[in-house]
């Protein structure tokens, strides 16, 4: 049973679709990662490396921008990702 | 003039011993309604909890947190769901900790779960811990001045003659948002003088005395005004006392009046 | 698998035959839950206005004489007062159907006690009647299908979200009318939805209708998070608006928008359409009720037991965890997609096949929990605000 989802190719996260502990290694597909954080289930999971400002990209499209760099395996949420619209959103 | 009531542990004393179901969110409001039925204690219904924004999430979280802190309360169970804006867990620990407790309806077995729970815990808060009886040296009555009332000058005097305190709401119009002001003051009991258009009013936590004005409407409603528009000081008086004691209002006895929430922004 | 309705004269279709109590001012909603309580099976609603004229009084009267005319009711028995301001609810509703409009008011009654016993018996003698009424033969223009997604999570976009898009495409195929709603949760996906309007002018409305709300947001100068996405959203793994608008954009499929519609306002033709709702739950349920759907499907990640007097809502589980561990507010699980034992397509049939057994008859946990949430919804003048900003910001 696969332990995380790509939605989408050109997707730079992953659907985790279990609890993750860190140190879990994806090896499914073509995608092969170690979950360095722990991650709850349905939360995302960087497949790629992504840069401060670059777009989150999920079902193939943009759904904000980093926040931070963000390295392959780290947790990607609300400390790490903001949205594009409605600019009074404040990172936490 | 001593009126015995109930001592409710940081709350203050009471003249109702109130329980109080508090749902938090709209999604609750069903179950909290069953098991205040099946537990009698009190509830509303309301559309608030969730996708509000600004100014409305401390609004309608302090109205929560004075609705659970008002001293006609014995004890309060809150309904919560568990994904809404105000969040049950965050509610809780700002309401007064005595005989205070919470349900989650996502963490406590869904809408069956809760409901078994909830009608458990609220019996366990009624049941062991009855309400002492105590004298209320400061009781507060609240007038709703939805209407012009001449007399309210003397009305004052008589009340304070009285031994009570007056807390005055006078928003012209609709009662609600006069009684939901007046509950945040911790009034014990009202007098409500409804707009000549609107029908008597009533607030499920606080004892509403209805004062009829000469309008056709309170003519043909007048059946559920405890008082019309004709009535002696001396007779208000004498009926707020008997109220104080535990007789009810018709308002309490018909269970009329939706407590509405304070909203000022449009829901996300 | 045919389909059976209540075949209404103005020539819309009921799937349901109920009474229903609304009551014309918030001060008789005690009433209304009392007469649904000690009748047969009437269903009742209370909501908070006191017929006060606010910003809102369209938005507001057009919501009570909606949902008064809602085609899955043979009779509504409007609990009045006497006053001037119900008349207009209650002539707008004639004017919106044609179902049978029973006047119950305190000021003929005189006491509450007599107008709840005259409101029971009423109500069992309408009961009576709806009972008589046979279903008929139905087409499936007769559906007008409500999608509708609360308390999401990650799984959303991913499971229950496109499963339901597979059904609602099939219905529309079939000549139906399906309705997406909640304005904020297309936000960051509104270009996707604009690329299937049939027409150009369509297209445009649906950008309009969200740069619109946009505006309104932005002109209350205030951070939205917590609210949308809601605290559960997040925890559910949504971490922006965008996410979850383009998760639940899914719930619409991929056929083409018809049109557009303002906040309540009934479609006048079968397809598939995008309304200016909330994403306030139960605010939208109100929305469809009183655009006269008759059907909706409602899908949740964290799990709500919420429902609708005057239409049936089918729970949809976004996740296998939560399905598990409160069933008795959910219907159907499409977290078996993720789990890969079940394909979209699959999933989706299983949705499209309970629509069609909960339209003909077979009841919904919902309904079975008797959960008649119903809520008025009100812009507190943030609508005349946002209109002159919405143009000056206005996008293409």
């Amino acid at each position: 049973m696969r332990k995380v989802l790509v939605l989408n190719p050109t997707d730079n996260i992953a659907i985790c679709l279990a609890d993750m502990d860190a140190g879990t290694v994806i090896d499914q597909d073509n995608l092969k990662l170690t979950i360095t954080q722990k991650i709850p289930r349905g939360h995302k999971v960087a497949s790629k490396a992504v840069k401060k400002g670059e777009g989150i990209i999920k079902y193939g499209e943009r759904m904000g921008h980093a926040t931070k760099d963000i390295s392959v395996g780290e947790h990607v949420h609300t400390h790490n990702v903001l949205g594009d619209r409605l600019s009074t959103e404040v990172s936490q | 003039m001593s009126i015995t009531g109930f001592a409710h542990k940081g709350r203050g004393v009471g003249i109702r011993d109130h329980q109080l179901i508090l749902p938090s969110v709209v999604c609750s409001t069903h179950v909290s309604r069953k098991i205040a039925n099946e537990v009698g204690a009190l509830t509303f219904a309301h559309q608030n909890g969730c996708g509000i924004i600004g100014i409305d999430v401390p609004g309608v979280d302090n109205f929560f947190i004075e609705l659970a802190n008002h001293p006609n309360v014995q004890s309060v169970l809150v309904v919560s769901l568990g994904c809404e804006t105000i969040q049950g867990p965050e509610l809780l620990p700002k309401i007064n900790q005595e005989l205070s407790r919470l349900l989650v309806i996502q963490e406590s077995g869904g809408a069956t779960g809760t409901y078994e729970a909830g009608v458990v815990q609220a019996k366990q808060l009624r049941d062991n811990f009855k309400s002492e009886p105590k004298e209320v040296e400061r009781l507060v009555v609240g007038l709703d001045l939805a209407r012009n009332v001449e007399n309210l000058a003397e009305i004052k005097s008589a009340l304070t003659a009285s031994g009570f305190a007056v807390e005055i709401e006078d928003k012209k119009g609709v009662s609600e948002h006069n009684l939901a002001k007046l509950m945040s003051k911790k009034v014990h009991i009202i007098f409500s003088f409804a707009d000549e258009n609107q029908p008597p009013s009533g607030f499920p936590l606080i004892p509403v005395i209805n004062i009829a004005s000469t309008s056709p409407l309170h003519a043909a409603l007048s059946a559920e005004f405890d008082l019309l528009s004709d009535v002696k000081i001396s007779e208000m008086i004498e009926l707020l006392t008997k109220v104080c004691q535990g007789e009810k209002t018709k308002s309490e006895v018909s269970g009329i009046g939706e407590i509405v929430a304070p909203r000022a922004v449009r829901s996300v | 698998m045919s389909l059976t309705g209540y075949k209404r004269s103005d020539g819309r279709w009921g799937f349901r035959n109920h009474v229903l109590i609304l009551p014309l001012h918030q001060i008789l909603s005690a009433a209304a839950r009392d007469i649904e309580e000690q009748s047969n099976g009437a269903v009742a609603v209370s909501h908070d206005w006191s017929q006060m004229v606010e910003k809102d009084h369209e938005r507001l009267i057009h919501s009570l004489a909606g949902n008064a005319t809602n085609p899955n009711l043979y009779a509504t028995i409007l609990l009045r007062l006497g006053t001037p301001i119900e008349d207009e609810v209650i002539t707008r509703a004639k004017s919106y159907g044609k179902t049978k409009l029973v006047e119950i008011s305190l000021s003929d009654f005189k006491s509450l006690d007599k107008l709840t016993q005259a409101g029971v018996t009423e109500a069992n003698k309408l009961l009576t009647e709806a009972n008589n009424e046979q279903r008929v033969a139905a087409p499936f223009s007769a559906i007008v299908l409500g999608l509708e997604c609360g308390g999401s999570d990650a799984y959303s976009g991913i499971t229950a979200n496109p499963a339901l898009g597979v059904a609602s495409d099939k219905l529309v195929a079939q000549g139906a009318t399906s309705i997406l709603g909640e304005t904020m949760e297309i936000l960051g996906a509104e270009h996707l939805l604009a690329k299937r309007a049939i027409t150009k002018e369509v297209g445009q409305q649906i950008i309009d209708v969200v740069a619109r709300y946009e505006a309104s947001i932005n002109y209350e100068g205030i951070d939205i998070r917590g609210a949308q996405p809601s605290r559960g959203n997040i925890e559910g793994g949504l971490s922006t608006l965008e996410e979850k608008s383009l998760g639940a954009a899914k719930k619409a499929g991929n056929a083409q928008f018809t049109g557009v519609l303002e906040y309540a306002i009934a479609p006048t033709k079968a397809g598939l359409y995008f309304m200016d709702t909330p994403g306030h739950d139960i605010e939208q349920l109100t929305g469809f009720g009183a655009a006269g759907v008759n059907i909706t499907v409602f899908t949740t990640g964290r799990g709500t037991p919420t429902g609708s007097a005057v239409m049936p809502t089918i729970k949809v589980a976004t996740n296998t965890e939560m399905a598990t561990a409160i069933p008795d507010i959910i219907d159907l699980n499409s977290g078996t997609i993720a789990d890969g034992t079940q394909t979209l397509e699959e999933n989706g049939e299983e949705i499209y096949n309970l629509i069609l057994d909960v339209a003909n008859g077979q009841l919904t946990k919902a309904e079975l929990g008797g959960h008649h949430e119903f809520n008025l919804s009100r812009l507190y003048g943030s609508s005349d605000k946002l209109i002159s900003y919405a143009r000056s910001i206005h996008r293409t």
